[in-house]
């Protein structure tokens, strides 16, 4: 595959990660924040997120299988998830903290045990989704082009 | 590190650290950033570095609290997350108004009211909800400005 045909489908496939709600405007401002001075600035804070989440999945996880559930642990795990997440524009990760955190207010058990499969899920999601992305940008680069920017005109 | 001409609340003298927004304004605020989460604090750094301001980050509150003793005229400005394990950002606010006179602002997911309120009161001179954008980071050199012309006075 040429390299024009390798940036056609990168340009697709992320434009549609935001129109199915997987990243939000924030993740352009990373992409923005990448420069020749720093240009594996959007794969290491990517990793960063993914790998840092993934251990406050299994903290979150630890903490709901507990038999007097620390609801105050559980609130500030998904809080610094519902952060990070937002902060790197996994807007569908964001969003399932959000309501992961009125489920901890109301102590609810069984409603948070939904809450941690639905955060998981979203996380593996996207989680997918960014690996293929940069493996794609991985292989322009590697072919000699250029990472195309996207433009969101909707 | 820098000879520092005494009382930080003095702003008319500059050492020859001291950002006085003269030449190259705002570039080169000197900026301390603590967030325990390392995903924001490596966006947050970028974000900072990208509006040419100095950064110095922190992932730990107790931390940040003996930098910003040891090396007191070094720093312009404060940005810190509220909710983090050891110290949370009211507690280094307070310890921060109390001992220096540096602007802080802080930061957090967590945008309750009441939340907000606590920040506000008891000092913060801003309180930014996650995710922030580069745009509103460039504009906190505003926040020293005001607190040295408030100073003096």
């Amino acid at each position: 595959m040429e390299v024009g045909q390798m940036q056609r489908r990168l340009v697709d496939y992320t434009k549609s990660l935001f129109m199915e709600g997987f990243l939000d405007a924030q993740f352009l401002q990373l992409q923005q924040l990448q420069d020749e001075s720093n240009p594996d600035f959007v794969v290491e804070v990517v990793s960063l997120f993914l790998d840092d989440s993934e251990k406050l999945l299994n903290d979150l996880t630890m903490a709901l299988d507990q038999p007097n559930v620390d609801f105050k642990k559980v609130d500030a795990h998904v809080h610094q998830l519902k952060g990070s997440s937002s902060s790197i524009g996994a807007q569908r990760v964001k969003n399932a903290c959000i309501a992961f955190r009125s489920f901890c207010e109301e102590q609810n058990i069984d409603a948070t045990l939904r809450c941690l499969q639905q955060v998981k899920q979203e996380y593996y999601l996207v989680k997918n989704k960014l690996e293929t992305m940069l493996r794609l940008e991985q292989q322009i680069v590697a072919a000699g082009g250029s990472i195309p920017m996207i433009e969101l005109g909707f | 590190m820098n000879p520092s001409n005494g009382n930080g609340s003095m702003s008319t003298a500059s050492s020859s650290g001291a950002w006085d927004g003269r030449d190259q304004f705002p570039a080169g605020l000197r900026v301390l950033v603590v967030d325990d989460d390392p995903t924001c604090l490596m966006i947050f750094e970028k974000m900072l570095k990208a509006c040419l301001y100095q950064v110095t980050k922190c992932n730990k509150a107790e931390t940040a609290l003996s930098v910003l003793r040891e090396h007191k005229n070094e720093f312009d400005i404060v940005i810190s997350d509220v909710h983090m394990p050891d110290m949370d950002g009211f507690e280094l606010l307070k310890h921060i108004t109390s001992e220096m006179d540096l602007p802080v602002i802080l930061i957090s997911a967590d945008a309750r009211k009441q939340v907000v309120m606590e920040g506000v009161t008891y000092g913060a001179c801003d309180y930014l909800i996650k995710p922030v954008r580069i745009e509103t980071l460039k504009n906190i050199w505003q926040h020293v400005v005001r607190k040295k012309a408030r100073n003096t006075v």
